[in-house]
């Protein structure tokens, strides 16, 4: 259906091309996972298949790339669009009308099909995506599942016979992931779509898929192969491969079906031996960094929190799970004042946080918001350094040097803009901290993250843990929370419907579990690194 | 005509509104007479009334109505003002000053009397009649559905209209979240600095997006068209520089000294036309095609042909030289109800049961909330 | 290689913008330049009508002849994007006083992207922020036609650059938003036939006569805005003129308008 021959790309400007002599055959109705790290050229890999790159970006494509047969050095992105349909990374940036309806008849009026069809194909998407009741919505009033949904369907009318996607999932809450992937997979089964998809989030895709292709970047060769045949030693795994490697099963599974048939002797080896308490080491002022008493907030008649009591300690990481719209964000905008309570108490470092002024505040609390750019104003991260500096009254270079520890590669002179997500957030972590506030608040930071960034924000967020900071983090990524979370809190609809230390929360839940302690149940082990420790230690002593 | 009365609830054609309200304004150019004035400014007010959506631009009659309001009181100010005093019922007597002569003697103040401020009444009430009919327009057509009828040779022009119309509130959410989260950094969140500060960022994230979304366009078709033959096109070109010509010797031909009339117009309008033919040719190389476009039926005809029989109605009723349509302000006289524009009024407040009613308003307006929510 | 121009204008396009500027330039400038003895004079209550309707025809011409030529997905998305800044801005006046930070993205959009950039988005943003607000009437296609003029003389400006390029931007600021005030005084002028003779436009009266008459009724009823929309229009290019020029070019280098893609076979 797709195949590239000898292709190698290099953009304007650029003196070393991004992607080398890559060949690759994609065949009709098959479910392909792009991965790679952020900047490995896997976007490029996807703009290349309907000729975004180089007929929209310019540049220079040697080889060829036939799609469906057709050259696309002879066919521009637009005589492509009956044949591959291509969802963007944001959703909501790709749309052009205002209304669900709208949107996914834009496409067709592009090539120009008859009224009829376009009613009947409408009709047709609305039900095989069910987005009947958003006909008529505004786009802007949906959530982000339902949005990615609506792009998905919107290219889908012109019925492609590929579809190509860019982290559809990376916004997505648990439940919204499944619905999006299981409409995708009805595509591939009854319609024969072929399905091209980029995504970080391996635990969620990799059972899907029937081929993986991986980007290393760096003009490595790009390989593919079957998804198992894949996994056996990909640099980046999902939880259940690396379980698997570890226990030595073969064949290695991607499922947590296929994981549980093989991990008998496993859970017999783990049995009995106590799962490692998360507790919070050393000796700690136990008064609650931030509180909150009942606390109601509405949007207009909407109800965003109700009822909302919790505290969190210093030293803890705790981890805010909940569907999209669940309260996430406004639990947390609330605790540093961005959004006024409506009824009940909240109390920050002691103080009604929107009663704290100024640069008082930075030195309480500090929140990474969801979009960390919203930070960001300068127009080099330089200095963006220095005026955090002066925010936080502290001494010039301190921004600087955090910057530097968490993120030594990015460059002074780069404009914020041009930073990848995971460079920006870390970015935005390091302002916030410049001022080293006790409390810090982190707004679903691990969207658009690849596993090396993912890991390394890990590993700080214990380490400021470990220096007494308490964290609380909105997260729909349930295999951070079980790496470092040590207590979750569930929001659902607004309420707390559950709220304790780590293992005894997640593990209840289907939605929250990770993989490792779905594979392990009623073994209570959250990850794979905790199992790896407690075999080898069962080797070594 | 009972038929109607129980059509299926949907929108008019937009375009059918304009055609209707800008008949009745073209009917209040052609008068001064209050009664008539007043009379029209009823009909715009009961068909909105009757068929006004329940949306922001909805609002729009009320805003034209204050306008309305206000180009009075200033016509009549500027009567005050600058107006020589005619007429000999003096309300207030006042000194007036006559400004020296390289002021080309304009005479400031003077006496105010009756026969001269009715006078600046009924011109503001004209032009404030003018406008609320507009304001009906924009109160009843919806502008989203009038950029979908947009001509085929337009399409691009509508395409980015409605990119700026979904753009707009997005990007008022933004300024608005970027204005907040200041808080974060320690900054000011209220005042010009404040606005300023998160300002640039949004309109970068904005300009950033417009590359996202050009690219987004391209992949689903956008700009795909058939090829016109060379010959055509040169055709196309040809008869486009031909019609600009004459447009232009039309448009000189109006303002030169002593040219007839005969000359300008015809000139001006032929060429206008022809321009108008040539980027319909051209535009038929495109492949588009519309998703439920709004009908053109029984009802939009009812509607455009109430605005158009009322206009014809003030107009021949000018030609015919029926009296009544001005109302002479010196000496004032009672307005006279001349019968033939009253019974263009009466046709033309016959949308207010011709126009089918509107579909229930969807959930999609309530839920702003929700918007504030999930952004 | 590209170019910064978001818009090329090829000989079409100029034809017809320099075609319907004539037209533009007599429907706006009938009342002072009209022989006394012209056609249009004789039917001077008519006239305004008569160009409320050509105006907007030649405005649609213009844009379909640059849509002909091929305008692509980029340049429509930026439009879009850059006139619903302009329907942000817009209702933040308030109609007070002529307060419209409007004319800021118009002349450093018409600036960076070009002329051709900046007739179009002159035309496009005033018709979306209207259409927005409610505020479509026949004044519409003047303003489109005005704030049109604005962008495209920006895009026609002489090369400068640094300090230089934001004092001639500011005092081209100045004189354009200025100018758009007096051109749209003048559509309105001649509806104002029953106002005092001192201040009204009199059909055959002489060309002096009628430009004394239109100067009063500019200082009676529009210096207030204008004045305050110059000034506004500079301090904001002064202020914010650097970083939003930078902003816009970088979005050009990035969009790559008029890509040359490359292909090389490999055998």
């Amino acid at each position: 259906m797709i195949s590239f021959e000898h292709v190698s790309i290099t953009y304007p400007g650029a003196t070393t091309p991004v992607l080398v002599d890559v060949n690759l055959q994609i065949p009709e109705g098959e479910l392909v996972l792009v991965v790679g790290r952020t900047g490995s050229g896997k976007t490029t890999l996807l703009r290349a298949i309907n000729g975004l790159v180089p007929h929209f970006t310019g540049g220079t494509l040697s080889g060829r790339i036939l799609v469906d047969g057709r050259d696309t050095a002879v066919n521009p992105p637009r005589e492509l669009a009956d044949l591959v349909g291509v969802v963007p990374q944001d959703p909501m940036s790709g749309f052009v009308a205002d209304i669900v309806e709208e949107e996914l008849a834009y496409g067709m009026e592009c090539l120009g099909l008859a009224p009829d069809v376009m009613r009947r194909r409408v009709e047709e998407t609305l039900d095989l995506l069910g987005l009947v009741e958003l006909r008529n919505r505004p786009l802007l009033s949906l959530s982000a599942g339902q949005r990615q949904r609506v792009a998905i369907g919107a290219v889908l009318t012109s019925h492609p016979k590929i579809l190509v996607l860019d982290e559809p999932t990376s916004a997505l809450d648990p439940g919204a992931a499944e619905d999006v992937l299981a409409a995708l997979q009805r595509l591939v089964h009854d319609l024969n779509v072929t399905v091209v998809m980029a995504e970080h989030r391996l635990e969620r895709v990799v059972q899907y898929a029937d081929r993986v292709v991986v980007v290393p970047g760096d003009g490595e060769p790009v390989i593919s192969g079957t998804a198992s045949e894949m996994m056996g030693d990909a640099p980046i795994a999902p939880p259940v491969v690396e379980l698997g490697r570890l226990a030595g099963w073969h064949p290695l599974p991607l499922t947590i079906r296929d994981a549980r048939r093989a991990a008998g002797p496993l859970r017999e080896l783990l049995t009995g031996r106590p799962a490692p308490l998360r507790v919070i080491s050393g000796e700690r002022d136990l008064a609650p960094l931030t509180s909150a008493d009942h606390l109601t907030v509405r949007y207009g008649d909407v109800f965003a929190l109700r009822n909302v009591s919790t505290t969190i300690s210093s030293g803890e990481i705790v981890a805010l799970m909940g569907r999209n719209g669940a309260g996430k964000s406004t639990l947390l905008n609330t605790m540093v004042g961005l959004k006024a309570t409506s009824a009940g108490i909240v109390r920050t470092n002691g103080k009604d946080p929107r009663e704290i002024k100024g640069s008082e505040l930075v030195h309480c609390v500090g929140l990474v918001p969801q979009d960390p750019g919203d930070l960001l104003e300068a127009s080099t991260v330089a200095g963006e350094c220095r005026s955090s500096d002066h925010d936080a009254s502290v001494d010039p270079g301190t921004t600087r040097a955090l910057l530097a520890l968490l993120a030594p590669e990015v460059l002074d002179g780069t404009h914020p803009r041009d930073l990848s997500e995971g460079q920006r957030l870390l970015l935005a972590l390091a302002i916030v901290l410049a001022a080293s506030p006790p409390l810090l608040l982190l707004d679903e930071p691990t969207r658009g993250l690849d596993y090396p960034t993912k890991t390394r924000l890990a590993k700080i967020l214990r380490e400021l843990a470990a220096g007494g900071h308490g964290i609380l983090l909105a997260t729909h990524d349930v295999e951070l929370a079980a790496e470092v979370a040590t207590r979750v809190i569930v929001l659902a609809e607004g309420e707390i419907v559950a709220d304790g230390p780590t293992a005894e929360v997640v593990l209840t839940s289907p939605m929250f579990a990770p993989q490792v302690a779905k594979i392990l149940a009623p073994e209570k082990w959250l990850t794979v690194a905790e199992v790896r420790a407690a075999i080898t230690g069962e080797a070594t002593g | 005509m009972i038929g109607s009365l129980h059509v299926i609830p949907r929108w008019l054609h937009p375009a059918a509104w304009w055609i209707w309200a800008l008949g009745l304004a073209a009917a209040a150019s052609r008068t001064t007479n209050p009664l008539l004035l007043l009379l029209i400014i009823s009909v715009a007010a009961l068909v909105v009334t009757a068929r006004k959506p329940d949306a922001p631009w909805g609002r729009s009659f009320m805003f034209f109505l204050r306008l309305g309001v206000a180009v009075i009181v200033i016509r009549v100010l500027v009567q005050v003002v600058f107006g020589a005093a005619f007429g000999t019922t003096v309300l207030l007597p006042l000194p007036g000053v006559t400004l020296p002569s390289w002021l080309a003697g304009v005479r400031l103040g003077g006496d105010i009397t009756f026969e001269s401020l009715l006078m600046a009444f009924y011109d503001g009430l004209r032009l404030a009649t003018i406008l609320i009919c507009v304001g009906a327009a924009n109160s009843l057509a919806s502008p989203s559905r009038l950029l979908k009828s947009v001509p085929a040779a337009l399409y691009e022009f509508g395409v980015s209209v409605v990119v700026a119309m979904t753009f707009t509130p997005q990007l008022v959410i933004d300024v608005d979240r970027v204005r907040t989260a200041r808080r974060l950094r320690g900054r000011p969140t209220t005042g010009i600095r404040a606005i300023a500060g998160s300002a640039m960022p949004v309109f970068e994230g904005a300009l950033e997006k417009s590359v996202t979304l050009a690219a987004a366009m391209d992949s689903r078709g956008y700009g795909r068209r058939g090829a016109l033959s060379a010959k055509k096109r040169r055709t196309n070109s040809a008869l486009l520089l031909l019609g600009l010509v004459a447009a232009c010797i039309g448009a000189y031909a109006l303002i030169a000294a002593g040219s007839p009339v005969a000359l300008g117009l015809p000139m001006l309008i032929l060429g206008v036309s022809i321009c108008l033919v040539s980027i319909t040719l051209s535009a038929r190389a495109a492949v588009r095609t519309r998703y439920r476009p709004d009908p053109w039926a029984l009802p939009e005809n009812l509607v455009a042909g109430a605005g158009v029989l009322v206009a014809m109605s003030f107009a021949s009723a000018a030609w015919l030289l029926i009296s009544g349509l001005d109302t002479p302000s010196n000496p004032p006289t009672w307005p006279a109800l001349p019968l033939l524009p009253l019974a263009g009024l009466m046709i033309a407040a016959t949308p207010a049961i011709t126009a089918p009613p509107l579909p229930q308003p969807t959930l999609a307006s309530a839920r702003r909330n929700e918007i504030e929510v999930a952004a | 290689m590209s170019d910064s121009r978001a818009l090329r204008l090829g000989p079409r396009s100029i034809t017809t913008i320099a075609a319907t500027s004539l037209v533009g330039i007599i429907a706006f400038g009938w009342p002072l330049i009209a022989a006394p003895t012209s056609s249009v004079v004789a039917h001077a209550a008519d006239a305004p009508w008569l160009f409320a309707i050509v105006v907007p025809l030649m405005l649609a011409v213009v844009v379909a002849s640059f849509t002909d030529g091929g305008m692509d997905a980029k340049a429509i998305a930026l439009l879009g994007v850059l006139a619903a800044v302009v329907s942000v801005l817009r209702p933040l006046g308030g109609g007070t006083a002529g307060l419209e930070p409007i004319w800021v993205v118009l002349v450093l959009g018409g600036r960076a992207l070009g002329p051709g950039f900046g007739f179009a988005l002159g035309a496009v943003s005033l018709f979306s922020s209207a259409l927005l607000t409610g505020g479509v009437g026949p004044w519409l296609p003047f303003q489109m036609l005005g704030a049109a003029w604005v962008g495209l003389g920006a895009g026609l400006l002489p090369r400068a650059t640094g300090r230089a390029e934001i004092t001639l931007l500011a005092a081209y600021g100045a004189v354009a938003s200025f100018a758009y005030g007096l051109l749209l005084n003048l559509w309105f002028w001649p509806f104002t036939a029953n106002l005092p003779a001192a201040v009204s436009y009199i059909p055959g009266a002489s060309i002096l006569a009628n430009l004394l008459a239109w100067i009063k009724f500019t200082v009676v009823t529009s210096l207030g805005y204008d004045i305050p929309r110059a000034v506004l229009t500079v301090t904001l290019i002064l202020i914010a003129g650097a970083p939003i020029l930078h902003a816009l070019r970088r979005v050009s280098r990035r969009a790559a308008f008029n890509p040359q893609p490359k292909f090389v076979r490999v055998p």
